[in-house]
């Protein structure tokens, strides 16, 4: 199948140049996560990060948010540098969606209470209508009559579809994904990986650190491969994956594929 | 009835059933608002505590340190005699409200460490997935952290109560009139002190398992599921 969108004009939401990060923890060596990294993602497109465990992928994702900050370089999201101390990266991050491995949802509030709380608090929605809100994503992402069920009430699968609706209710432009289906058993994470599908054809920027190597072929527009914090390749699901340049790509692959 | 008389002469007691009832209330509503305000005293400080800028949870180190390293007793007197005309007030602070002021102060600094460890409880994760929403430090603590954070640390927060409660007798010192002061009234007038005392005992237990219900009754509604 061809993703690919036919533009004529570039326009990169994410710009990211140059950017490294280095981990100082007491009483251990300084670890490099991230090597002058540059890269850019054109509005509505898929771009898949993949990589061994401890490469970066997770630390490159979070810096797109401002989760993670950066040590040099720069980042821009829809023309706006992040990386400036300026910038409210609460507005940023109205923006950018991110969904986790673990979920991260709200414990002491139902699968409906997790999507209108980030409504009414941050955008001013009132309740009524963030409500409203909050159930078409529930029924969009497949929970119709979960509402009122806690995270705690729900399986691995369902509580990762109330995070990609909680996410959604933001009305992002970009969507971050890290390793979204790893906590996940194989029958649920068939069904996160269509909702993702379904989001990409519905034209949503995404950037996706994902081990599911179906899901790059079949939903990436673009792939790349990290190891030790450095970008070592990049290209289209094609290319990369039958045709792979790097050693390191090459011996990464033999051993997932 | 005359082995009871002798260990327990209630009939002396009668006589003073007022003393200890407006006694009891005194020290049921210095111990009420002093538990309101030590807990809004403390969820603040222990949020500064871990707030990123450095000037704000040295500040709160500092108050809580402080509080721990001196003895409650001198920490109301200086309150009721050191402090200086209230602006707003026009006035000094009385004896009651002095007193309320630093319990109130005091059961403060060991709330706030209280609920800084249930503020760390909460997986740090349930932040980051507040925080890629957008909110702002104040929304994911008062929506996000603090509810579950008060929740997982209402037993602590019940012991620190009845501290509060017990250490509020200091305050007959400035010269309020409470339970234990009533206490002292029978033992002075009476020459009974077993009897005064086992009753301002008893006063105090009954006033901690009222506590102690309410508590579960907090729990349960903070905790969610
Ligand atoms: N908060 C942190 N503190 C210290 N080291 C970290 C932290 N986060 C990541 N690292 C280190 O940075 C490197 C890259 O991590 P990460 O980006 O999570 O890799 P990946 O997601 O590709 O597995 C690893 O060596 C990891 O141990
Ligand atoms: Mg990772």
């Amino acid at each position: 199948m061809d993703n690919n969108k036919n533009k004529t004009v570039k326009n990169f939401i994410i710009k990211v140049e140059e950017v490294s990060k280095t981990f100082h923890t007491k009483g251990r060596k300084p670890v490099v996560a991230l090597k002058q990294v540059t890269l850019q993602v054109e509005e509505g497109e898929v771009l898949v990060i993949i990589g061994p465990s401890g490469s970066g992928k997770s630390t490159l994702l979070r810096t797109l948010n401002g989760l993670e900050t950066v040590d040099a370089g720069h980042i821009w999201i829809d023309n706006v540098d992040i990386t400036r101390k300026e910038t409210n990266l609460n507005q940023i991050r109205q923006k950018v969606g991110m969904v986790f491995q673990q979920f991260n949802l709200f414990e002491h509030k139902t699968a409906l209470a997790n999507l209108t709380l980030p409504q009414t608090a941050v955008l001013k929605t009132s309740s009524g209508k963030a409500e409203a809100t909050a159930m078409a994503l529930l029924n969009k992402v497949g929970l119709e009559g979960m509402e009122r069920s806690y995270p705690s009430q729900l399986s691995g699968g369902q509580q990762q579809r109330v995070a990609i609706a909680r996410s959604l209710v933001m009305k992002p432009q970009i969507m971050l994904f890290d390793e979204v289906t790893s906590a996940l058993d194989p029958e649920a994470v068939r069904g996160i990986l269509e909702l993702m599908e379904s989001l990409a054809h519905q034209g949503m920027t995404m950037v996706v650190v994902t081990h599911e190597m179906g899901f790059a072929r079949r939903a990436g527009d673009r792939i790349i491969f990290m190891d030790g914090g450095e970008i070592l390749e990049e290209g289209t699901p094609q290319i990369f994956f039958d045709n792979p340049q790097h050693p390191r790509a090459q011996f990464f692959l033999s051993q997932v594929l | 009835m005359n082995f009871l008389l002798e260990f327990y002469n209630y009939r002396i007691l009668a006589e003073y059933i007022p003393q200890f009832y407006e006694g009891l209330c005194t020290t049921l509503k210095i111990s009420f608002v002093a538990l309101f305000g030590s807990l809004a005293i403390g969820t603040v400080f222990a949020c500064l505590r871990l707030a990123p800028n450095p000037i704000l949870w040295r500040l709160a180190a500092s108050y809580v340190q402080a509080i721990r390293s001196t003895p409650l007793l001198v920490q109301i007197y200086i309150i009721y005699f050191a402090l200086p005309e209230i602006p707003l007030l026009d006035r000094r602070l009385n004896e009651l409200e002095g007193g309320i002021l630093a319990l109130a102060l005091n059961a403060g600094a060991y709330m706030s460490e209280i609920i800084r460890a249930g503020i760390q409880s909460v997986a740090r994760g349930q932040v980051e997935g507040a925080m890629s929403l957008g909110m702002t430090y104040i929304q994911r603590m008062r929506h996000v952290v603090l509810p579950q954070a008060l929740a997982r640390v209402v037993p602590p927060l019940l012991g620190q109560t009845a501290i509060l409660i017990k250490d509020s007798s200091l305050v007959s010192f400035i010269g309020v009139s409470e339970l234990f002061s009533a206490g002292v009234t029978v033992m002075t007038e009476r020459l009974i002190p077993t009897e005064a005392f086992v009753t301002v005992a008893l006063g105090y237990l009954v006033i901690y398992l009222v506590l102690l219900w309410a508590s579960n009754w907090a729990q349960r509604r903070l905790a969610g599921p």
